[in-house]
């Protein structure tokens, strides 16, 4: 018996343990397979979620290094102009990963068991995002490749030549178009919706068209005009549907800075789409170091782009060059002060990098213009206000805008276009209307010089100053072909000599500049003024001194910001290098306008 | 006094008056050669005597007193003293020694029978000496066992390897316990009182009947079981105290730090900080006159808010100088003939080195082993453990920051509010932001079955694990206050809740045979089994914010949105294996393992692999040839072996290209939809990496054994490693998908020297024991796809841990040497300025310039100037035991290593200038005395420390923020300025670090054994008591061991990724004790 048993233990267990395939089948519980995916509404819309990608509260920032903002951080334009860029250096922005998102839902949607309708929609919207990737390709590299499908390792296309500029972008109107054509209108708050469409395919319509104008180096110009067109159509599509309105309660005063720090601007008539933030759900990336000086500080030069309030010319003022910073905002568009902190504006969020609470009193610092920026600042404490802090990304502003200007490259503007588009944006300020039939500003000549007609110029100041600091100005500088306005130097305050300033516009004097050779005197024996704060004692000197503050005669002049702004080199600082390694890999990449 | 003398003459009275006579012959082993330096004693007293060199001993002695006879390696024998003078003897060999056995895979071999490398560990002073987890314990004791602790901090894990770099995929050790898989996580939770033996295997040969998993070899521990006589109880336990071994060293004086800090931005074209001339002023008073001048006072320029001028270091203001750990451990073991049993119980709290919030790890088990024999021919047992541990620490801490902190700043403002600085808000988050706790339950259960079929010949096993492992962790974010001036204090922050739960289950299933037998001098064993085992693991984290009260911070009390995510994983393998091993007349060993494995992580067509190996040894004291020739020669053994393994050392379903889903980060409305992302591309002819060894080894004993030496040289090739395959233009739009494209071969020997002796007076000796052992290895890439040698991937001829860099040529001490070298390349943001007292360079390709070549057949100004990777690591354990006094002293390190900093935490403002004040970087170039204007400004302390004077003979260039950027990369194509590697600043890694010393002594037996106590122990003990390294001037030498990364050439390593910052090591004073009943 017991012979018999124990052998009898030993096959029950190997019986137990019979090879069988299925012990080692295993599939993936919380990841799925694509072929088990794509075939519901739900898939869809999933997956487009995933698609998304609008830019955040770094819009506020996104005008360092251009002639609005000085910057001490790194922005590749300025390295490209202060140093010996190439394609070694310049390297980012070939990254293809999200066409290949994009590709591979277009791929699949077709098998989704839903009314051609639904899928046309959130084919559309994918389309969109398409569009919106080459574009930035194309706005870099001019010729690209373009891929409508999901390339595999193998793929003979991996190693194509680049397609030029002119095909890239019928492309991606043909994509445009159709996501205008299927995206449906009416979609829950914060998706992309059939005017978030025509919003960007107008914004970009303009660009290309305007680009083409003026970049005689891309012999495209003959074409310009259909683009300029589009834009025209576009835009007045939005303007027509009549679900915009110009943001505007009758206080000219706060409703233009009130859309910049708003808790929920998803029932702002002006909104075309917003990034929301809801506290406790997705906190808003808000930094106080917009305001204060931690890299970047607004120029002179945008502050003396605003009119008069009366509607005149900034450069009809005597000595305006060297206004000092309280004379500078008098009687000016009021658009100045809610996007500049005004003299006496009130600080409430302090922080490390800005100093001074209520009346607040201009920092100075090397490297820094002394303006500070308030558009997009939220001057409030509360957390949850700060958290929930709404960035609208595309405003009807913008719409209008376009219209106006793509009207007047084509030389079709009239007073009643301007009363449709740029006299809303100036009556909800309480500025006075832009007129046909004006004399060209001579500074605003001189800095676009291919521009002649005085209301183009004016639509493009209008345009400078109503989107100021959203991060739209380095597009128009390229597009209108006006690189070179970023050589000039950004300067500050003016300071015609040492000694007292009121900086708070009261009359009682704030700050005293010193020479490098004084020293500050001890705590008790600072000045204290009218009000009973202490003075705020700077030494001054010229750049490179052992002081606080560098003014560009050493002791008097314009506040020294980043002194270097390097060479634009026209063309080739329109376009970027493809990374080097990219060639190397594909010798059919050829670089643009001579890069290397 | 008196009395003592009277007592001793006495005495030698006495012994002169009975019948003395001389005692005289010789001792020899069973071959008749003379046993030199065997001791001779008579028993109960010291009168004693040595053999010389022919073996030959004399001493007076008494009729019928007892002599003894001893010598280590050999069986004692005693006598009495008879009428007759001459005794001669011979004594036999202790055969223990030769019936050693080791624990191999599914069995046991006599150790005088391997013929693979296999390493016994010694366990020992796992007990002897105070270690709070297993692998603290197993640094440097085994030769190839590296064992890398990449943190201080309590509870955390180190990296077991073994013989070196195994792929660039990774590969550690299998480790198994008890018969059953671990990982280095359990091992540690484990009680290292409760382990019996450690048995280290590495090489193909001993390793492959673990199959896929055992690539890069096994640790094979096994836990302590019952005895079959009296029970026995056994308590152990240390208390200890810790303190940090190397915390970053920095200037606490404000105006040197304000002053440099300035200093380094004047030379640049940014203003970082932008010091104001009035807080240095400020600073100035404060360093002049430090109690006579505030600390903190509200902004006159700014009323209503606080500004701050510390003068602390606050790295010793949050880490303590001793914080408490201790261990208890009670075991009882017992049985009878049939049942035995072993349980026990152990607790072990290590606590952090924080001061102001809890910040501990602690572990507690209980452990039982039953063993029941049924029948003549069957037992069986049960083997069950619960373990469990908890980690608590503040919910906001970060190492980084806080070595970063900068001295100036401060922690509270006057009304006691926590000021607006990042000290202050460290503190804060600290106190008051709320714990985390991370907790792991382990149940474990082994039922085990043996059955003899024919006795002694042929017997079955079959065991079944169950493990179930659940883990939680909750966590707490509360909001903090902040006083930004005396009425300003504002709230930060989120009140957030986290909670995760896993559940782990894990199952192994082994049945196997042994025959066994001998005919004649042969000896047979034949093995065969079956293993299968399955895992499963279910993760789920929740989090929601808004939490209503901080004292009751749940997911049940809170506003906003539930966040939840799930993750499964789940893998099984399935495997047959066998060993074939023939002896004989322990003289020739011959073996074959192998193993056919099968795993779920790889496709159907690529799932199974076949692992063989073969091996052989030749035990060639025991050939007659030698017999009489070499007689202090006791053993002299040659091994080889050859064998092929797998590593799956990969994701569970990396081989399915699925798509991963994940919550959308854009608000549509008004909810946060889940979003789904596209799948990576993946190969079709995935399949696991093949890793074939060589071995050959070398077994020494000489001088009766009391000289022991082995010494192993391994190749072991890595062949197929999956990687990136070839680069592919971007345009592709994901990675390149991983191939079985690359290979790698390693090159390697271990070396072990053992050596005990009896010292001193025979009657009362020192028992001497040293233990030495040095290892080695260097892997090459042998094959990868990177036709241009691109040093930012892999390429053949490689030596993995290289690190490439430029040439150092001092300063550049005049324009004109400025201007005849162009460096403007290497320039970091291409805006920095190249003056005097900026490195230079040599410039090795002569063309004038300054560059990195990013290939290896034209790296221009690059070469290799050092390595990462540790070599010639080592240990040494010295014991001696004297009067029931012993003595342990333990010392380990690494020979040979290159490290080159980056970070704040070398470079201080040279990084830039947001952090640092390291007096190091004091020795900075300065082409001038200051002028008089200057040092007027400058304060008393900076002026003693020379820095306003000219110091053209400096280590460190002239002193520029920004020239050591770390923030531009580290990679090579990234890295510019300081921080591309060069020679000037390359550290030396070695290290000699006195891991232990331990002085214990033992009761004497005659005063416990009235107690019922068999042995009581105390001991006092040091560890990491001190370090000879360069680099320990600037951080603890292990605290750069984290190479794993960077060791791939396309690796960007991210800022929390910089060696140095770890969590500070300890050293340790502890008291223990060791009782036994």
């Amino acid at each position: 018996m017991k012979n018999i048993v124990k052998p009898s233990i030993f096959f029950v267990l190997l019986l137990l343990s019979s090879c069988n395939d299925e012990y080692l089948e295993l599939v993936p519980e919380t990841e799925i397979a694509v072929d088990n995916f794509f075939n519901t509404e739900e898939d869809l819309a999933t997956y487009v979620n995933g698609l998304y990608s609008f830019p955040d509260f770094g819009i506020y920032y996104d005008d360092e290094a251009t002639d609005n903002a000085a910057t001490t951080g790194n922005r590749e334009i300025k390295t490209i102009m202060t140093t010996n860029a190439n394609s070694t250096t310049i390297s980012s922005g070939w990254n293809w990963s999200y066409l290949r998102d994009i590709n591979l839902f277009l791929a699949n949607s077709p098998k989704a068991n839903v009314p051609e309708m639904t899928r046309k929609h959130y084919e559309g919207v994918a389309r969109f995002f398409r569009a919106q990737f080459y574009m930035d390709k194309v706005k870099r590299f001019s010729d690209v490749p373009w891929y409508d499908t999901v390339l595999t390792t193998d793929s003979d296309d991996l190693y194509k030549s680049s397609d030029t500029r002119a095909m890239v972008i019928d492309k991606i109107f043909e994509d445009y178009q159709f996501a205008i054509d299927n995206v449906f209108t009416d979609q829950p708050s914060g998706a992309v919706n059939k005017w978030v469409v025509l919003a960007y395919a107008s914004r970009n319509a303009l660009f290309e068209g305007t680009f083409r104008k003026y970049h005689d180096e891309l012999t495209l110009e003959a074409s310009a005009n259909r683009f300029l067109e589009l834009a025209s159509t576009y835009s007045k599509r939005i303007m027509d549907g009549g679900a915009f309105a110009v943001h505007n309660t009758g206080k000219p005063s706060a409703d233009y800075h009130s859309l910049f720090v708003s808790e929920d601007l998803r029932s702002n008539s002006e909104v075309i789409f917003s990034n929301i933030s809801i506290a406790n759900l997705r906190n808003s990336g808000f930094s106080v170091t917009v305001f204060g000086n931690y890299e970047m500080s607004p120029t002179r030069d945008l502050a003396e782009t605003y009119l008069m309030a009366d509607g005149s010319y900034y450069s009809t003022q005597p000595n305006y060059r060297t206004a000092t910073f309280v004379e500078q905002f008098q009687r000016r568009d009021p658009r100045l002060s809610q996007t500049f902190a005004p003299p006496g504006w009130e600080l409430i969020n302090v922080s490390n990098y800005s100093s001074g609470s209520r009346n607040y009193v201009q920092q100075l610092n090397k490297s820094f213009t002394g303006y500070h920026q308030i558009k997009g600042f939220v001057n409030n404490t509360d957390q949850d206000f700060v958290n929930g802090l709404d960035v609208p990304v595309f405003r009807y502003a913008e719409v209008l805008l376009t219209y106006a200007e793509a009207q007047a490259e084509l030389s079709i503007i009239n007073q009643s276009i301007l009363d449709q588009t740029v006299n809303l944006l100036r009556n909800r300020v309480g500025m006075p209307a832009l007129q046909t039939g004006i004399s060209a500003d001579p500074v605003q000549a001189a800095k676009y010089r291919t521009v002649s007609n005085p209301v183009l110029l004016e639509i493009r100041r209008e345009r400078r100053v109503e989107l100021a600091l959203e991060g739209r100005r380095l597009d128009d500088l390229m597009r209108w072909k006006a690189g070179k306005l970023m050589e000039q130097e950004p300067v500050g305050l003016y300071f015609p000599a040492l000694g007292k300033y009121d900086l708070t516009g009261d009359g009682v004097e704030d700050i005293v500049l010193l020479s490098e050779s004084e020293n500050v005197p001890n705590l008790t024996s600072r000045e204290v003024n009218t009000l009973g704060a202490t003075l705020i004692y700077y030494r001054a000197g010229a750049f490179g001194s052992n002081t606080d503050v560098y003014l560009t005669r050493g002791n008097s002049g314009y506040v020294v910001a980043t002194p270097e702004r390097g060479t634009f080199q026209d063309p080739k600082h329109y376009y970027r290098p493809i990374p080097f390694n990219e060639v190397a890999l594909n010798g059919n990449l050829k670089q643009v306008f001579g890069w290397n | 006094m008196k009395k003592v003398y009277l007592f001793l003459c006495l005495f030698f009275i006495g012994t002169l008056g009975f019948s003395q006579v001389r005692v005289s012959g010789k001792i020899t082993d069973m071959m008749n050669e003379p046993l030199v330096g065997a001791s001779v004693v008579v028993t109960g007293t010291t009168n004693g005597a040595t053999a010389d060199l022919d073996g030959r001993y004399n001493l007076v002695a008494k009729t019928g007193d007892r002599i003894s006879f001893s010598m280590i390696g050999y069986l004692p024998q005693t006598l009495v003293v008879t009428a007759g003078t001459t005794i001669n003897i011979s004594l036999k060999e202790d055969s223990r020694a030769l019936d050693e056995v080791v624990v191999v895979g599914f069995g046991t071999e006599k150790k005088i029978n391997l013929s693979g490398a296999v390493n016994n560990v010694s366990v020992d002073q796992l007990k002897t000496r105070p270690v709070n987890n297993v692998s603290q314990g197993l640094q440097g004791i085994s030769p190839g066992l590296n064992v890398d602790f990449n943190s201080g901090e309590p509870g955390s894990n180190p990296r077991l390897n073994i013989r070196g770099f195994t792929s660039i995929n990774g590969g550690d050790p299998l480790i198994i316990i008890d018969g059953v898989p671990a990982d280095v996580a359990l091992l540690n939770l484990m009680a290292p009182e409760d382990i019996e033996s450690i048995s280290v295997l590495k090489d193909a040969s001993s390793a492959a009947i673990y199959g896929a998993r055992a690539a890069f070899g096994v640790v094979l521990v096994t836990t302590r079981t019952g005895s079959s006589d009296r029970i026995s109880v056994s308590y152990n336990t240390f208390g200890s105290f810790g303190t940090p071994t190397v915390v970053p060293n920095k200037t606490t004086d404000p105006y040197i730090y304000l002053a440099l800090q300035r200093l380094s931005e004047d030379n640049t074209p940014w203003t970082g900080v932008g010091t104001s001339a009035e807080r240095l002023q400020w600073a100035r008073e404060r360093s002049n006159d430090p109690a006579g001048t505030v600390g903190v006072r509200e902004n006159i320029n700014s009323p209503g808010t606080w500004e701050y001028m510390g003068n602390k270091n606050w790295t010793d203001h949050f880490l303590s100088n001793s914080t408490f750990s201790q261990n208890h451990n009670l075991s009882i073991n017992g049985g009878s003939k049939k049942v035995n049993y072993y349980v026990s119980g152990s607790f072990n709290k290590h606590n952090g080195q924080l001061k102001v919030a809890d910040d501990f790890f602690d572990r507690s088990g209980v452990r039982s082993r039953v063993n029941m024999e049924m029948t003549d021919w069957l037992s069986i047992s049960n083997n069950t453990s619960y373990l469990m541990s908890n980690r608590e620490n503040p919910s906001f801490f970060n190492m980084q920051t806080l070595y970063n902190f900068e001295p100036t700043d401060s922690d509270k403002n006057p009304d006691g509010t926590w000021a607006n600085s990042e000290v202050g808000r460290m503190g804060a988050r600290l106190v008051d932001g709320g714990t985390e706790t991370n907790t792991s339950r382990t149940f474990q259960t082994t039922f085990s079955g043996e059955a003899w079929i024919l006795k002694d010949v042929l017997k079955v096993n079959a065991e079944y694990t169950l493990r179930n492992e659940t883990s939680d962790y909750d966590a707490y974010y509360s909001k903090i206050n902040i006083g930004y001036g005396p009425s300003d204090i504002r709230e930060e922050g989120n009140n957030q809740v986290w909670k995760s739960n896993g559940d782990q289950n894990y199952q192994v299933l082994n049945v196997y045979g042994t025959f066994n037998k001998k005919f004649g001098k042969n000896a047979l064993t034949f093995l065969g089994g079956y293993n299968q085992e399955q895992f499963r693991s279910d993760n789920v984290s929740l989090r929601r914010d808004g939490v209503i009260s901080s004292s009751l911070p749940t997911l049940e009390l809170a506003t906003g949105t539930l966040f939840g995510s799930q993750n499964i994983e789940s893998w099984a393998l399935r495997g047959v294996f066998y060993r074939a091993n023939y002896v004989y007349d322990d003289r020739y060993i011959f073996e074959l393992n192998g193993r056919y494995d099968g795993s779920s992580k790889f496709p159907k067509a690529n799932r199974f692999g076949f692992f063989p190996s073969v091996s052989g040894a030749w035990n060639i004291a025991k050939e007659k040839f030698l017999a009489g020739k070499f007689s202090q020669l006791n053993m002299l053994k040659l091994r080889a072996s050859y064998g092929s393994l797998g590593n799956q050392a990969v994701g569970a379903f990396d081989y399915i290209p699925s798509m991963g889903s994940s919550l959308g980060n854009y608000i549509i409305g008004g909810e946060r939809p889940l979003q789904i992302t596209s799948p990576s591309i993946v190969s079709d002819n995935y399949t696991w990496e093949r890793v074939t060894s060589q071995n050959f080894g070398l077994d020494v004993g000489m001088f009766s054994n009391k000289l022991t030496a082995s010494f192993d040289y391994f190749i072991r090739d890595t062949k197929g490693m999956l990687t990136l395959g070839k680069d592919l233009p971007a345009v592709l739009g994901a990675s390149e998908p991983r191939e079985n494209a690359g290979d790698l071969r390693t090159k390697g020997w271990e070396l072990s020297l053992t050596y005990r002796t009896v010292l001193g007076n025979s009657s009362n000796p020192i028992n001497f024991s040293s233990q030495f052992n040095l290892s080695d290895s260097k892997s090459f890439i042998t094959r990868f796809d990177n036709p241009n040698n691109s040093l930012l991937q892999y390429y053949e001829g490689m030596q993995l841990g290289e690190i490439w860099g430029l040439t150092s040529d001092g300063f550049f001490t005049s324009t004109e040497q400025i201007d005849a070298l162009d460096q403007s390349s290497i320039i970091p943001w291409g805006a920095l300025e190249i003056v005097e007292g900026w490195p230079k360079f040599v410039d090795l390709d002569g063309n004038q310039r300054i560059e990195k070549g990013l290939s290896a057949d034209d790296s221009k100004d690059l070469r290799v100037i050092g390595n990462m990777l540790p070599r010639f690591r080592f240990g040494l354990n010295l014991n001696a035991d004297w009067n029931n006094i012993d003595l342990g002293v333990f010392l380990q390190g690494v020979g040979k290593r290159d490290f080159y900093p980056r970070d704040y935490l070398y470079w201080g403002f040279y990084q830039q200038p947001y952090s640092g004040g390291y007096p190091h970087l004091q020795d900075f170039y300065r082409a001038t005395d200051d002028n008089a204007a200057k040092m007027a400004d400058h304060s008393q302390s900076y002026i003693d420390a020379g820095l306003a004077s000219a110091n053209p003979d400096a280590q460190y260039p002239v002193l520029q923020a920004w020239m050591a950027d770390r923030n531009l990369g580290e990679r090579l194509d990234q890295a510019q300025g300081l921080s591309i590697p060069q020679t000037a600043y390359l550290q030396d890694g070695s290290y000699l670090r006195i891991k232990n010393v331990t002085v214990g002594y033992t009761l004497p037996t005659k005063l416990t054994s009235r107690a019922g106590i068999s042995q009581l122990r105390v001991y006092f003990s040091g560890d990491n008591l001190f370090e000879w390294s360069q680099i320990a001037d600037f951080f603890d030498p292990e605290a750069v061991s984290d190479t794993n990364n960077r060791l791939d050439p396309a690796y960007s390593p991210g800022r929390g990724e910089t060696s140095g910052y770890q969590y500070p090591y300890q050293r340790k004073y502890s008291l223990g004790l060791n009782l036994n009943f």
